[in-house]
């Protein structure tokens, strides 16, 4: 009996010992996250996808970054001034270390913001500066203009576009580049396995706080579903855009947390204003007044996102908090239609692509329209087909989203409603407005305070009296996490900053 | 015989000018600019002109055609991607161990199931088990790969938690994505088995070796089995050459990094040269699939062997 008891407190010792919890206390080196797109390049100028920029938030860093308020705050700079309204200097700080080892100087900044100023796919945000007026007096400072005044210049600074990158490590790559890059970010770059994953490894000579753990793993999974399945079983820590499919499943896995934040998109259904019947006003006003988009939104998006009130999403500077989501009443929506002329509705057409949350919205306003006479038919395009199709003028009514690059305003509105940006340049709605492009051009280069909101103010209820659009809902980021991950806090912009992520 | 490969080798020559000609023409005339397409809506009207003139979108069709055939046969160069810059031969290669992976792995399913259910059902013709497989088959046939692939996840990923949900690198990450698109092919195969060995059954000389009294396990492997080759090697060649091209749903599904769904992110973006690459790829690749079974057909059956001149 004794030695019975002695053999089996032996082998309850010996298992205790054997534990899978005793390696547990090795704190995880490894954060692994599951994104729907693979990034296209490296570079930063290349391409202002929010896919790469994802990736290339971690490997390089800005002259200034935006603080939690959404200030505009020095990052690689010391300080920064604006000499006048179109001159800027900037104070590097010293002792700033790529990841190859250089220094970051004066001329690196330089030959960054050139090679920005020069490329066509960040051109809307480093185009307007001037590259023959930089000026580096010593290795740490550079001055340079932009050549028209924008205010919302510093904040586009924040983007990828504005990422510091070593002269010499682009020079000595050359065409390769986009798959070697080097930044002074907290994570140098690995490897890249093109559409399956991207591998980044914690910067020893980082200048800022160490990332806490070691490797970061970028693994593309385009499914929604399959991301879902992933972050359930483990396999990866962070999952960015959860589907509304998974979103409840999420939310009840005691294993799981869901992080979100609505981001600077607007879903919104656009009139072709040149064509008739939608150059008149009245037309698209009883539009807005037939669609229940309360609906319309909740019953697509299924709890993502918010309903949209106007053309500035609620987390772009200047957003007008009073506005309201525009009211549901059919009997106005039959009295315009009757005073423009067409008290029995007409017949037209709605684009969009195949993107289903945005087939499901179409499918609910042919509906809701075919009550006050309306007859929609829809038509599904392919994404390339839809905006060649757009940029020619040759839709009626649309569904498509737009989205604020920046935490200025300006992005907001400028292409997708002044009257030199009709078609390709981003207003599909080939909307004009003389009061409208007055306000725009004022306002971009008003200095911020008071005024410049007052002006951004009046343009939003001005665009929403003149309803070239009916504003659907702004989009969302929906992030799923495992239960330990802390300090990750989804962006805005779509892409997230996961170097201060944490696990407890 | 070496004169039979050169010879069809040499039919390469007009496959290849046909088939980059068609795809050409059809990417010429799909809707859609592959220059805003790469530096997105927001990008300015004059940013876009300057990069289409880049990319030399803006000269004539048949200037661009001839170029790109000319690069083609003096240089072996079939251009850069419009999206990530790199060489097409390198975007195509670096998906092509995943879709060869995928592709042997489910081939080695289907025949490692489809060819003895073929067999049994032909020997045991209208038996219980005949019937109960081709009813299995039939199902395999009309079931879409998406959906047997989500279902084979919800049970082996999500439920039994036994098998990763996506992946490539490791075997057990090849196991689902193998059995689902192997399916497919099971079922053409195991069907095809079945007739093609009904009718080598019947044949008399399979009666006279019955006769003499060989055991029926040679009879039907050696004598049967063997003249029954011939359909099953085109099957398995027409679905291997198939899934060169890469399975585009079964890729999506598991997050495969292969041809399949380079070639249809590609055709979103009208990223010309890599479309006008991996089509060329997957063209060459089938005539070659082509020439490996006619070649097999020769080692399978003498009689065959001695056409080949």
């Amino acid at each position: 009996m004794r030695v019975r008891m002695l053999r089996a407190m032996a082998l309850a010792a010996a298992a205790l010992l054997f534990v899978p919890g005793a390696q547990a206390a090795k704190a995880k080196d490894v954060l692994s996250v599951a994104t729907a797109y693979d990034a296209r390049s490296l570079d930063p100028v290349a391409t202002n996808d929010v896919a790469s920029s994802n990736v290339m938030c971690e490997i390089y860093e800005n002259l200034v970054q935006l603080n939690d308020k959404g200030e505009v705050v020095p990052m690689l700079a010391e300080s920064f001034k604006q000499l006048d309204a179109t001159t800027y200097e900037f104070k590097l700080r010293k002792g700033i270390k790529f990841h190859n080892g250089e220094e970051m100087k004066a001329s690196d900044v330089k030959f960054s913001l050139v090679r920005a100023a020069k490329a066509p796919a960040v051109s809307h945000i480093a185009g307007d500066i001037d590259v023959d007026s930089f000026k580096t007096p010593d290795a740490y400072t550079v001055s340079f203009k932009l050549k028209n005044p924008a205010t919302g210049f510093l904040g586009g600074l924040v983007l990828s576009a504005g990422n510091i990158v070593s002269e010499k490590a682009v020079t000595a790559a050359g065409e390769s580049y986009a798959m070697n890059p080097v930044g002074t970010g907290p994570f140098k770059f690995v490897s890249w396995a093109k559409g399956n994953m991207i591998e980044l490894e914690r910067f020893e000579g980082y200048h800022g706080a160490k990332p806490k753990f070691r490797k970061m793993v970028l693994k593309v999974i385009p499914e929604p579903t399959n991301r879902m399945i992933e972050l359930e079983s483990g396999g990866v820590d962070i999952a960015y855009e959860l589907s509304a499919n998974d979103l409840k499943r999420a939310l009840s896995d005691p294993d799981l947390q869901v992080l979100r934040v609505i981001d600077n998109s607007t879903a919104y259904l656009g009139f072709n204003t040149q064509k008739k019947p939608f150059d008149d006003v009245r037309v698209r006003q009883a539009i807005s007044y037939a669609l229940n988009t309360k609906t319309i939104v909740e019953t697509a998006w299924r709890g993502i996102g918010k309903l949209a009130a106007g053309p500035i999403a609620p987390n772009v500077n200047y957003s007008d908090p009073s506005l309201k989501p525009h009211e549901y009443n059919v009997a106005k929506a039959k009295a315009l239609l009757a005073e423009a002329g067409f008290p029995s509705g007409f017949k037209t057409t709605i684009w969009t692509n195949e993107k289903k949350e945005r087939v499901d919205m179409a499918t609910i306003m042919q509906s809701q329209l075919k009550e006050v006479g309306i007859e929609v038919e829809i038509k599904v395009m392919e994404w390339g087909a839809y905006l060649t199709g757009m940029n020619a003028g040759e839709h009626n009514m649309y569904i498509v989203g737009w989205t604020c690059q920046s935490p200025d305003p300006d992005l907001a509105v400028y292409a997708p409603f002044h009257s030199s940006k009709k078609g390709a340049g981003g207003n599909y709605a080939f909307f004009s407005n003389p009061k409208v492009d007055e306000l725009i051009m004022k306002a971009r280069t008003m200095k911020d305070g008071p005024e410049r909101k007052k002006a951004y103010f009046d343009l939003q209820k001005l665009i929403i009296a003149e309803a070239p659009w009916v504003f659907l809902m702004n989009g969302e980021q929906v992030v799923g996490a495992r239960k330990g991950v802390r300090g990750f806090k989804p962006s805005v912009f779509g892409f997230h900053y996961k170097a201060n992520t944490y696990f407890e | 015989m070496i004169k039979y490969v050169f010879r069809r080798v040499l039919l390469l020559i007009p496959v290849i000018l046909g088939v980059t000609f068609i795809v050409f023409t059809m990417l010429a005339l799909t809707p859609g600019d592959p220059a805003r397409l790469v530096l997105g809506e927001s990008a300015t009207d004059e940013a876009v002109a300057g990069l289409r003139s880049q990319m030399g979108l803006d000269r004539p069709f048949l200037t661009r055609y001839a170029d790109y055939l000319g690069d083609l046969v003096l240089r072996g160069d079939i251009g850069k991607s419009y999206v990530t810059k790199r060489p097409v031969a390198k975007e195509i290669l670096s998906c092509l161990p995943s879709t060869l992976k995928l592709a042997l792995s489910s081939m080695l399913v289907a025949m490692a199931i489809g060819i003895p259910i073929g067999i049994v059902s032909a020997v045991k013709q209208y038996s219980l088990f005949d019937s109960a497989t081709m009813v299995f088959a039939l199902v395999g046939i009309s079931m879409p790969v998406f959906w047997f692939g989500l279902l084979l996840i919800l049970l082996f990923a999500v439920r039994l938690r036994w098998l990763p949900a996506s992946g490539y690198s490791s075997l057990r990450q090849m196991i689902l994505p193998a059995i689902a698109l192997g399916a497919q092919s099971v079922s053409v195969l195991a069907r095809m088995t079945r007739s093609s060995m009904l009718e080598v059954v019947r044949q008399d000389y399979i009666a006279t070796i019955r006769a003499k009294g060989q055991r029926e396990l040679v009879v039907i492997l050696d004598h049967g089995l063997r003249n029954a080759l011939i359909p099953i090697i085109t099957v398995l060649g027409l679905q291997f050459g198939g899934l060169l091209g890469g399975a585009v749903l079964t890729e999506s599904i598991f997050s495969i990094p292969g041809v399949g769904r380079l070639l249809v992110d590609s055709i979103k973006m009208r990223d010309y040269p890599v479309v006008q690459g991996g089509v060329l790829f997957i063209a060459i690749a089938f005539s070659l699939v082509n020439l490996a079974v006619d070649l097999l057909y020769a080692y399978v059956d003498p009689r065959i062997k001695s056409q080949y001149k």
